[in-house]
């Protein structure tokens, strides 16, 4: 198969540039080891970030037999931006959580709340309907319910200069202030959900065929269902907090995929992981390409390559008719 | 012979289900046979699928369905799908797997969790498609087949679970007259090889032709049980369908021994 060692190629090339490229300048000595230091975190974290959303979208377009899914559409995205704003402004304001609890790991375990508060009404819609069609109701409900609750954050913290920056900083989407504390903290979430995620694969691939024939293959549609989601919910939670709200990459990510590495989850996931943190650490380069006066967000550059790139994919899946 | 399970026939007795606070089947008892072919007959709206579903786990029901001497509902989905298989008249599947792909699917039940493709798994998913005359075209990928060659995957994907209870929703229904014919074939050889299925069907010459038993439901309600030669007789098809039966009235069809009947 050619498509890894493609991706690891990618990867290296990736990397290489995510070190070199900057404002910085590396050939001072005094500065340099400070510099490569901070772009070797910011590398991690768009890598990490970009494996979690991908990884994301291939298991909800997966569980809802719909390839316009994605993590956002149940909610958990907007929760855990909200989480996380909602910690920046706690801390920015009144400084709570800091005399027990150091500021880099404020904003993950906000966004680690956020996002499995939006899964636990989630669940709870779950235990009053099985029904596909209202979970994705819901989701849209709840994205637009922490929607209204993160615009109202950033009004509140509007009234503070720095603060204001920080949090829209921070919905907007960037890696460029991600340290190692923060890192410490997500690596571990997301590694763990990623190899759960894959465990859960051969279970996806049944629910292709709808809930009726996974059930009739010996699936256990709501195991499946309810574990898929809080592994979902994990990796949002655990790229938020490192990379904020960044969009598009597990819409594209999988899409781009499916001619390479097939249909079949075991096979897409440690692809789509791969490929995901490749496009992430890519968008973050781009991001200190474009020249202007302060960077430009993250979740900016996702969504310029993004947007246009979901539409082709879109119009050419129209002409395959191979979606539901 | 394939049959994990060995033979397990399947019984099912006071059967109810209730779907959106309508009584769609009533009181519905049946035994199928390991080597028997039993077929659920009746018009439109009789509850032929809503049974057959019930049987396997896929619906809510009130009474009693055993599997061998298991009650069915004591048993999880995987152990179910062990010894039952349900082939759906079509498949939702709108993915772009491929054919050995999709058949690989009905090797689930037997799946460890971490562990790729065994040879047993290999051995069943190539004796499935062997079996089900689907080995040619084990690299197509499946929404791109016809209609009566997705069938013939799905019940291909069926018997790579090596469940010993076969259950086919309408198997023939928009085939043409070869593909239906290879079909009801194909079923006759299970029946052969003691596997016990359950099939609902349309066409009744096609029941008379290839089941043993029939059960004919109206409106929810059994309304004639027994060998098919008796189930569909003159009384009871016109009291269900109000059509008088005329013995050897249509025309007939036969496999021809040449190649244009081959599969």
């Amino acid at each position: 198969m050619r498509l890894y060692p493609l991706l690891f190629l990618l990867l290296l090339v990736a990397g290489v540039l995510a070190v070199l490229v900057g404002s910085g300048d590396l050939t001072d000595p005094g500065l340099r080891d400070t510099f490569l230091k901070l772009r070797g975190y910011r590398l991690a974290a768009a890598f990490l970030a970009g494996a979690a959303l991908a990884v994301g979208g291939v298991v909800v377009q997966g569980l809802f037999r719909n390839p316009l899914a994605s993590p956002s559409v149940l909610g958990t995205t907007a929760g855990a931006s909200f989480g996380g704003q909602l910690a920046l402004l706690t801390y920015g304001v009144a400084g709570v959580g800091s005399t027990f609890i150091v500021p880099e790991m404020l904003v993950p375990i906000g966004c680690f709340v956020g996002a499995l508060g939006a899964l636990a009404v989630l669940l709870l819609f779950l235990r009053v309907t099985q029904d596909l069609l209202a979970l994705l109701l819901t989701g849209f409900v709840l994205s637009a319910l922490f929607l209204s609750l993160s615009a109202f954050v950033t009004s509140v913290a509007q009234e503070t200069w720095e603060l204001g920056r920080a949090v829209v900083s921070f919905s907007l989407g960037s890696v460029s202030g991600t340290g190692p504390r923060q890192l410490a903290f997500a690596l571990p979430l997301i590694a763990v959900a990623l190899v759960a995620c894959w465990f859960w694969g051969r279970s996806l691939d049944l629910l292709l065929s709808g809930e009726e024939e996974a059930q009739s293959m010996g699936a256990n549609v709501g195991a499946v269902r309810w574990w898929s989601a809080i592994w979902v919910s994990v990796l949002v939670a655990g790229a938020v907090s490192v990379g904020g709200n960044v969009g598009f990459v597990g819409l594209v990510i999988p899409h781009t995929l499916r001619p390479f590495a097939g249909t079949k989850h075991r096979r897409l996931i440690p692809a789509a992981a791969l490929a995901g943190g490749i496009f992430l650490v890519g968008c973050d380069i781009v991001a200190r390409l474009i020249p202007s006066r302060s960077e430009i967000p993250l979740g900016v550059v996702t969504g310029l390559i993004g947007a246009p790139l979901f539409l082709l994919l879109l119009i050419r899946l129209r002409g395959e008719r191979a979606y539901a | 012979m394939r049959n994990g399970n060995g033979h397990l026939g399947l019984r099912a007795r006071g059967v109810s289900v209730t779907l959106g606070g309508r009584t769609v089947l009533h009181d519905v008892g049946l035994e199928a046979k390991p080597g028997e072919v039993l077929a659920l007959l009746g018009p439109n709206g009789a509850g032929k699928s809503t049974l057959l579903k019930a049987l396997a786990g896929l619906l809510p029901y009130e009474g009693e369905v055993e599997i061998g001497d298991v009650a069915a509902a004591s048993l999880s989905p995987r152990a179910r799908a062990k010894r039952i298989s349900y082939v759906p008249q079509r498949s939702l599947l709108r993915s772009a797997l491929s054919v050995e792909e999709v058949v690989a699917l009905g090797r689930y039940v037997h799946g460890g969790s971490f562990g790729g493709m065994s040879k047993n798994d290999r051995d069943a998913i190539d004796h499935a498609l062997e079996t089900a005359h689907a080995d040619v075209l084990r690299g197509r990928i499946f929404t791109q087949l016809s209609v009566g060659e997705q069938q013939r995957v799905l019940l291909a994907r069926a018997l790579a679970s090596d469940a010993p209870i076969l259950l086919l929703d309408e198997p023939t229904a928009a085939l043409d007259v070869g593909e239906g014919m290879a079909v009801l074939r194909l079923i006759r050889t299970l029946a052969a090889r003691k596997h016990t299925l359950v099939v609902v069907l349309h066409d009744l010459a096609d029941a008379r032709s290839t089941t043993d038993r029939a059960l004919l439901l109206k409106d929810g309600r059994v309304v004639e049980q027994g060998s098919t030669a008796d189930v569909v007789s003159a009384d009871p098809i016109r009291a269900v369908y109000g059509v008088k039966l005329i013995e050897n009235a249509r025309i007939g069809f036969e496999p021809d021994s040449g190649p244009a009947g081959a599969e």
